[in-house]
């Protein structure tokens, strides 16, 4: 009995904790990712250390990376499913390198870990995203602070006060996006912490209108922000961003335990920016024919008991392409659709030996 | 009185609804409102829950302040749209009661809070609805809102929908700067300087026919508009009734004289 041909679409947490377990059970295992190196959005923006632990991100990726490489698994950086095609005897899929030519693979079951890409905070233009150098998102703040190089972009300086403002591209029905991020509030408490502990004469300050650190980051980060680092909460959300006289960003706010409207001048602002379906999500799902549930990810066939099957069998799905996840969570779901898709395949060779006995 | 007593209620959490009909001042034992107050307040909280208005504008509310923020009432003002619509929210005709007395005529209608929502609230549309209904049951806040409108009600619903320069006076913009008050001192040379026709007096911006007037007050009449101004203005409504009176004799008169039919 030849092994199992497996592909794994994304080389992120879920993909190669996906991969690494396949390869590691005996499957062939084709990883095809997008960028040219593994370990997906954390490391491709950037992301500073990563909650609850602190860990920088490279601790938490790289023995993931080093398992996928080691294991044999066949990696293929730079590619792109360019074409797909379910039949009887399996998924006919084309490859493309990028410049190179189209490679063909035929496999017995698939796995779609690709993963999610963070609002654009463009959109909200009242929180003046792009029109004031001072207001960061996400992917711009972790990268500053995994360069330790905490400094105001209108300026140079280091800023003094530093505001997060939550639900950025969540939970507003105004922008179409009605779901919660999960990630926005401990990221933008943990970058607090971070900017805390590296910087202790910075104040920092995050406006929310629900702090939803679930589970055991409601001690280890949110609580902890509090007792250790002196982080500052406001509960209201920032409406608008003016300039100050001095160049300083002036937030507008309701304080609603106040229950008054405030003016807070702040040096920068970081937009705690949320999850939607990565471009790759949704054009592999397009060409795998996979649906798409109402908030545009990946639909599990059922969301309750079966989170990794999709509504194509043998196609299984990983990761932030159903849904806001943490990096646990990614390799959770890896390594169960990993078991999902190897019995799958396992099934089929049973059955085909079965025909032609 | 009953405004301040009431005003401690604001925050408190809407209650199931078998309760609704006791108010939560009641079940304290704090004080005695009296049973007028009580039904008035039932009254409104029954026509305002039934408007079909209410479903579609008063959805939910993650009380995240962003409506506030961009207030211009709520700079000035003990005001805020999150607190109105917390009141729409409530279930508790008292609370509802208490902001029409006085909180709801501090909004100015931009419509700003609505721009900002994330639920998807019409904030202002609820505070307007709100505004009807206090006019409708003839409210004291209303009557004092209103009066400064009284001019501006003769013309508009005598003279047809229009707005004369000479409504546009000092003495109702407590507001007005200085630099105001002088350009507006000289109404009828402005006016004559107006290059398109606008014929150039101070009491009109244009003609409107008797017969065109006489159609409009029935109409008011009519679709019930005439009552609502005289729960909010009595006076008013008895001097737009004598001259229309005497307009409509006077139409009767011409159509006779003219031999029309």
């Amino acid at each position: 009995m030849s092994s199992p041909r497996i592909l794994v679409v994304g080389g992120g947490p879920a993909g190669l904790s996906a991969a690494c377990d396949l390869a590691e059970a005996g499957a062939n295992v084709v990883l095809v990712e997008e960028e040219g190196f593994l370990g997906g959005t954390p490391k491709k923006l950037h992301y500073s250390l990563i909650a609850p632990d602190l860990k920088p991100v490279q601790e938490v990726l790289d023995p993931l990376v080093r398992r996928v490489e080691q294991s044999g698994v066949e990696v293929m950086l730079n590619s792109e499913v360019a074409s797909f095609k379910g039949s009887g005897d399996g998924f006919h899929v084309e490859v493309r390198r990028k410049g190179g030519p189209l490679e063909s693979h035929v496999f017995d079951s698939v796995i779609a870990a690709t993963g999610f890409a963070h609002w654009d905070p463009h959109k909200k233009y009242e929180y003046g995203y792009g029109v004031y150098p001072d207001v960061l998102d996400f992917k711009d703040f972790e990268r500053m602070l995994s360069e330790d190089n905490l400094r105001r972009p209108s300026n140079g300086e280091t800023p003094k006060r530093i505001a997060w403002l939550l639900c950025v591209g969540s939970r507003d029905k105004q922008v179409g996006k009605f779901y919660c991020c999960r990630m926005g509030c401990v990221v933008s408490i943990k970058q607090a912490m971070e900017v805390r502990q590296k910087h202790p004469e910075i104040d920092t300050y995050v406006y929310y209108m629900d702090i939803r650190t679930y589970g055991f980051w409601e001690d280890k980060v949110y609580w902890r922000s509090m007792e250790e680092f002196n982080v500052k909460f406001v509960r209201g959300r920032i409406g608008s961003i003016n300039r100050g006289e001095d160049g300083r960003l002036v937030a507008m706010a309701e304080d609603t335990i106040l229950q008054r409207p405030t003016e807070v001048p702040f040096d920068m602002l970081v937009l705690a920016t949320g999850m939607e379906a990565s471009r790759g999500t949704v054009e592999f799902a397009k060409l795998a024919g996979l649906e798409l549930e109402e908030h545009g990810f990946i639909k599990p066939l059922q969301s309750d008991s079966l989170p990794v099957h999709t509504t194509v069998e043998g196609i299984f799905v990983a990761g932030t392409a159903t849904g806001p996840k943490a990096i646990p969570d990614s390799v959770s779901e890896g390594s169960a659709a990993a078991m999902k898709a190897l019995n799958f395949a396992r099934r089929k060779a049973v059955a085909e030996r079965q025909q032609t006995r | 009185m009953v405004v301040e007593a009431l005003s401690v209620l604001r925050n408190l959490p809407a209650r199931k609804k078998e309760e609704q009909a006791e108010p939560s001042i009641l079940l304290g034992g704090s004080r005695d409102l009296g049973l007028d107050t009580l039904k008035l307040a039932q009254d409104i909280y029954d026509q305002f829950t039934a408007d079909p208005r209410y479903k579609e504008y008063v959805l939910g509310c993650l009380n995240c302040g962003e409506c506030t923020t961009g207030c211009p009432a709520a700079r000035f003002y003990d005001f805020s749209p999150r607190e109105m619509l917390q009141v729409a929210m409530s279930n508790d005709p008292l609370v509802l009661l208490n902001a029409m007395h006085e909180k709801i005529w501090a909004c100015c209608q931009c419509y700003t809070c609505n721009m900002r929502c994330r639920f998807g609230n019409d904030i202002a549309g609820i505070i307007s609805v709100m505004r009807e209904l206090a006019v409708k049951n003839g409210l004291d806040s209303a009557k004092e809102v209103l009066r400064p409108y009284t001019r501006i009600l003769l013309k508009v619903m005598t003279g047809g929908t229009q707005v004369s320069p000479d409504m546009i006076q000092p003495d109702f913009f407590v507001d007005w700067g200085p630099d105001a008050v002088s350009k507006a001192s000289d109404l009828k040379t402005l006016r004559k300087a107006i290059p398109i026709d606008v014929l150039q007096v101070t009491d009109s911006a244009w003609e409107v026919s008797m017969q065109t007037s006489l159609e409009l007050f029935q109409i008011y009449q009519e679709s019930g508009v005439i009552d609502i101004v005289r729960a909010v203005d009595p006076d008013l409504v008895e001097m737009i009734t004598d001259i229309v009176d005497e307009w409509r004799e006077e139409f009767e008169e011409m159509k006779e004289k003219y031999g029309v039919r």
